[in-house]
C-alpha cells in the first residue's frame, strides 16, 4: 500500500528533499523547458496559421477572417475552458499576490490556442503575455506535484513566465527581470536563482529547436550627441502613445460590455472592424513583428502620413482586439506601435531639420518600442533589455536608458498604475510583498484573537458581577444570554466605574441594563484591514469578535499590533 | 525534532493557525507531514533569532507558563514560617520594634538594616491600622533576602502608643517581609480582611498560642476564599 502511495506522489520521495535550493534549481529547469516549448508551439502554431490563411487575404470577404478567429477564441474561453477574456497577466499577479501562486491546469493551454485563434486569423495582438500565463500555470502546477510551499510555488510561477518570455523572444535577461519586475515584484536572491536557470533553459530550448538568432537584426547605428537630445522629445511621443493606447483599450472594454451582444458576437464585431481596417493598412494585422523588422532595418517605404495613420490605427486595432473579446497580449502590438512612433518622429525631425545628420530612422524605430514597452508596464529595466536584446545594438544603450525612464516616469505620472496592474489595484487586490496591504492580508481575524475575557449572564446582579471583575484581567466584558448563550453586548469597565462604588446600586440594577447594546462587532472572515478602518473611524482599539451569534474573543490594535509585526519580520526577513 | 503544531506554536508564543499558514507559505523551516512538525533544532533557533522572535523549548516554556500562573501564598504558610512570639518588651516603638527584630527567624539579614527600614517606614506613617494592630514592613520588598515571604507575630509585653489612626495603644504587631510588591498586597489584605472582623481582633485580645492563632487565620482565610468564587 505504502509504495503504491509512493508511486502516485513521487514529489513526496525523499530524494527530493534533501536540499531545497537544489529541488528548486531543478525544477526551475523543468518548468523553464516546458513553457519554452510551450512559447514555441504557439510561435510555429501561429506561423502556420498565418501561412495558411495568408492564401484567402486577398479574397474581398477577407475581413471576416479576424472576425471569425476572434469569435471562436472567444467561444473556446467561455464555453469550453470557462475562463475569462483578457491576456492573463493580471491573472497570473493575482494569483501570486493572494493564492501563492495556485493556478489552475487547464490556464497552461487555455490562452495558447485561444490566442492563437485570434491571432493567427489576423487580430492586432501579441502571443508574449498568453505563452506568461502557460508558462505560469505550467510552473504552479509542477510546483504542486512536488508539494512545495507557497513561497516556493511563486518562485516556481515566476520561472515558468522567465522561461516563457526567454524562449519567445531568445533574450533570456528580458525574461528574467520581466519575472521579476512585473510578475513578482520581489528582488531576492531565493527567486533570482531559479527564474535565471529557468530564463537559460528556456532561451536554450528555443535556440536548439529555432536556431540562434537575434529577432530584429540591424545596421550598426551612429548616435551623435544632438540624437540622446533628441530622445527626450521621443519619449514624450512614446508615453504619449502609450497613454492614448491605454485609454483606448479601457473605452473600448467599456464599449463593449454595454453591447447586447453574446460574448462570441463581441468578439466577431471587434475582429470585423480590425479586418476591414486591415484592408486599407495591412500592417496592423497579426503580432507584426515583420513590419518592426523592415522598420528596424530602415526599409519601412512610405512617408510620414502614412506611418502617422498607421500607428494610430494599430492602436485602433490592439484596442478593437483585445477590448471587444480577443484573446492575446500587448507586448507585440507595443513593440509595432512603438517602432511606428519612433519612425513618425525620426520623420518629423527630418522634415524640420534636414540639414542635421540624424542617425538612421531604424534606431528610433527600436528607441520608440523600448519608449512604449517601458511605458505601457511602468517596468523600465524590462523595456531596456528586452530592447538589447531582441536587436542585440548595446550601441544604443544611453539613448534607450534614457527613453525608457523619461517614458515611464510620463506615464507614472499620469497613469499612476501600469496596464496589466491597473485592474488590481482598484479592486485593492495587487498584494506585492512586504506590504502593508499583504501583511493584513495574510493575517486573519482567527489568529488575533483574545480569549481571556469572562462573558457574563445579562440577569447577574451588579453585586456579582463586583466579583467577577476581581477576578478578570481585561475591562471588557460580553454578556451573553442566559438561554442561547447568543451575544447581546458589552459592558466596558469604564462605562460603569462610578456605578461601582456605589453599594446602592449593587441589587438595583443587573447586567442587562448597564450593557452596550449598540456595539461594533467583527466576524471570523472580516477583512482586517476593513476591521482597523472601523476601529480607526470610531475610535476604538479593541472589537468583540462573533461567531454563529456567539461571542468568541475581543481583537485589539495592541495584539495586532504585535502580531503585524511578527509578521511583518518573517516576511521581509530572509 | 519532531513535535506536534500545538507544541511548536507554544514554543514560539503563537497562535497554531499563525504556525500553520506559515509554514504553508514556506516562511518557517520547518516540513509538516499529517500532524508532525519536522525540523531541526538549531535551524528553528537560528531563524527565531534572526526574526526577532522568541523561541523556547517545551521544558522551558512550561517553566515560564508556571512562573506566570504562580499561586500567591496565603497567610498560613508565611504565618508557619516567620513564627509566633509572646512577651515582647519594650516602652515604644523603636524599642519594641528592636526586640521585634531580634525575634524574626532564619534570616541570613542584616537584622539592623532591617530594624532600620522598619524604623524609617513607621517615620512615614504609622502602621498602626487600629484596634491595637500594627503591621510594621518594610518600604520596599526584600526578594534578595529572603526566600519566602514571611509575616512573624509579636504579642507585646504590654501595649504601647503606637500612634495607630486610631491612637488605640497597640498590643500586637504583624511583622510583614515578602518577596514582591504583589505577595505584599496579598497578604496585606487578607490580614486586613482578618483584623476587620471584630470578633477576630477580640480573639487577639486573648493572646492565643501559635498553633489556635493559626486555627483562627484558616477559618478567616476559608471564609475569605468562600466569597471570591
Amino acid at each position: 500500500m505504502r509504495i503504491l502511495r509512493l508511486w502516485r506522489h513521487p514529489g513526496s520521495w525523499t530524494i527530493f528533499r534533501l536540499d531545497d535550493r537544489l529541488l528548486l534549481i531543478l525544477i526551475a529547469v523543468i518548468v523553464g523547458t516546458c513553457s519554452g516549448l510551450a512559447a514555441i508551439a504557439l510561435n510555429r502554431s501561429l506561423i502556420a496559421m498565418f501561412e495558411w490563411l495568408h492564401n484567402f487575404r486577398h479574397y474581398w470577404w477577407s475581413f471576416i477572417i479576424p472576425a471569425v478567429g476572434a469569435a471562436l477564441s472567444a467561444l473556446f474561453l467561455d464555453k469550453i475552458v470557462k475562463e475569462g477574456a483578457g491576456h492573463g497577466v493580471p491573472e497570473v499577479v493575482y494569483s501570486v499576490s493572494r493564492y501563492g501562486g495556485l493556478m489552475r491546469f487547464r490556464s497552461s493551454f487555455s490562452r495558447l490556442i485561444s490566442s492563437c485563434l485570434t491571432i493567427g486569423s489576423g487580430g492586432s495582438a501579441g502571443p508574449e503575455a498568453p505563452v506568461v500565463m502557460s508558462g505560469a500555470a505550467i510552473g504552479s502546477n509542477i510546483a504542486k506535484f512536488f508539494f512545495l510551499n507557497d513561497r516556493q510555488r511563486i518562485t516556481i510561477v515566476g520561472c515558468g513566465a522567465a522561461g516563457a518570455i526567454s524562449s519567445i523572444f531568445n533574450a533570456p535577461i528580458a525574461g528574467m527581470v520581466f519575472s521579476i519586475e512585473v510578475i513578482l515584484g520581489e528582488w531576492k536572491s531565493v527567486n533570482i536563482v531559479p527564474i535565471a536557470i529557468a530564463s537559460v533553459a528556456g532561451t536554450e530550448i528555443s535556440r536548439i529547436l529555432q536556431g540562434n538568432q537575434i529577432a530584429f537584426s540591424h545596421r550598426l547605428f551612429n548616435i551623435h550627441h544632438l540624437d540622446i537630445v533628441a530622445c527626450i522629445g521621443l519619449a514624450i511621443v512614446s508615453a504619449a502613445a502609450s497613454l492614448l493606447l491605454t485609454r483606448f483599450l479601457r473605452s473600448m472594454h467599456g464599449v463593449s460590455k454595454k453591447a447586447p451582444f453574446p460574448i462570441w458576437m463581441r468578439a466577431a464585431a471587434g475582429g470585423c472592424m480590425v479586418g476591414i481596417i486591415g484592408i486599407f493598412l495591412p500592417i496592423v494585422l497579426g503580432e507584426g513583428y515583420h513590419s518592426i523588422r523592415t522598420m528596424i532595418e530602415g526599409a519601412f517605404a512610405q512617408g510620414l502620413g502614412i506611418v502617422a495613420v498607421a500607428a494610430f490605427a494599430k492602436i485602433l486595432a490592439t484596442s478593437l482586439t483585445l477590448g471587444w473579446g480577443g484573446s492575446g497580449g500587448i507586448f507585440a502590438p507595443c513593440l509595432v506601435i512603438g517602432s511606428l512612433a519612433g519612425l513618425t518622429y525620426h520623420r518629423g525631425l527630418v522634415l524640420l531639420w534636414p540639414s542635421v545628420p540624424w542617425v538612421n530612422e531604424g534606431c528610433f524605430a527600436l528607441l520608440g518600442m523600448a519608449g512604449l514597452i517601458s511605458g505601457m508596464l511602468q517596468a523600465p529595466l524590462t523595456g531596456i533589455f528586452l530592447i538589447i536584446e531582441i536587436t542585440g545594438s548595446y550601441e544604443v544603450i544611453l539613448p534607450l536608458i534614457i527613453v525608457s525612464v523619461i517614458s515611464t516616469t510620463l506615464c507614472h505620472y499620469i497613469e499612476p498604475a501600469s496596464f496589466y496592474l491597473k485592474e488590481l489595484i482598484e479592486k485593492g487586490q495587487l498584494l506585492r510583498p512586504g506590504t502593508d496591504a499583504r501583511v493584513l492580508s495574510d493575517l486573519n481575524v482567527r489568529e488575533l484573537l483574545e480569549k481571556d475575557c469572562i462573558s457574563v449572564k445579562q440577569n447577574v446582579l451588579l453585586r456579582d458581577f463586583v466579583n467577577i471583575i476581581k477576578k478578570s484581567h481585561r475591562n471588557y466584558f460580553p454578556v451573553e444570554d442566559e438561554n442561547t448563550g447568543n451575544f447581546l453586548g458589552m459592558i466596558h469597565l469604564d462605562d460603569i466605574r462610578s456605578y461601582l462604588f456605589n453599594p446602592l446600586m449593587y441589587d438595583a440594577v443587573v447586567l442587562g441594563q448597564i450593557m452596550d447594546t449598540d456595539v461594533e462587532v467583527v466576524y471570523l472572515d472580516d477583512d482586517l484591514s476593513k476591521v482597523l478602518r472601523r476601529m480607526d473611524a470610531n475610535r476604538l482599539f479593541s472589537m468583540p469578535v462573533i461567531a454563529n451569534k456567539k461571542f468568541i474573543g475581543m481583537i485589539s490594535k495592541a495584539t495586532l499590533l504585535d502580531k503585524y509585526r511578527k509578521e511583518l519580520m518573517v516576511q521581509t526577513g530572509f | 525534532m519532531k513535535l506536534s503544531l500545538k507544541d511548536i506554536a507554544r514554543c514560539l508564543d503563537l497562535p497554531a493557525s499563525t504556525v500553520d499558514r506559515w509554514i504553508r507559505q514556506g516562511r518557517i523551516p520547518i516540513h509538516r507531514s499529517e500532524n508532525v512538525c519536522i525540523f531541526k533544532k538549531s535551524i528553528i533557533e537560528k531563524w527565531a533569532f534572526n526574526h526577532g522572535l522568541p523561541f523556547s523549548p517545551l521544558d522551558k516554556e512550561k517553566e515560564i507558563y508556571k512562573k506566570q500562573t504562580l499561586k500567591l501564598e496565603n497567610l498560613i504558610p508565611a504565618m508557619q514560617f516567620g513564627g509566633v512570639f509572646h512577651g515582647i518588651k519594650g516602652d515604644d516603638v523603636e524599642s519594641v520594634l528592636k526586640s521585634a527584630v531580634d525575634k524574626v527567624p532564619v534570616l541570613p539579614i542584616n537584622k539592623e538594616g532591617l530594624y532600620e527600614r522598619l524604623l524609617e517606614r513607621e517615620a512615614l506613617t504609622s502602621t498602626g491600622i487600629g484596634k491595637g494592630v500594627a503591621i510594621p514592613h518594610p518600604r520596599a520588598p526584600l526578594p534578595e533576602e529572603i526566600d519566602n515571604p514571611l509575616i512573624t507575630t509579636c504579642f507585646l509585653e504590654k501595649s504601647i502608643d503606637f500612634e495607630a489612626i486610631d491612637d488605640r495603644p497597640v498590643f500586637v504587631m504583624f511583622i510583614l517581609l515578602s518577596t514582591s510588591i504583589k505577595n505584599h498586597l496579598h497578604l496585606l489584605s487578607r490580614l486586613a480582611f482578618c483584623v476587620r472582623d471584630d470578633s477576630f481582633v477580640k480573639f487577639l485580645r486573648t493572646y492565643p498560642d501559635s498553633s489556635s492563632l493559626l486555627s483562627k487565620i484558616a477559618d478567616c482565610e476559608n471564609l475569605l476564599d468562600r466569597d471570591d468564587n
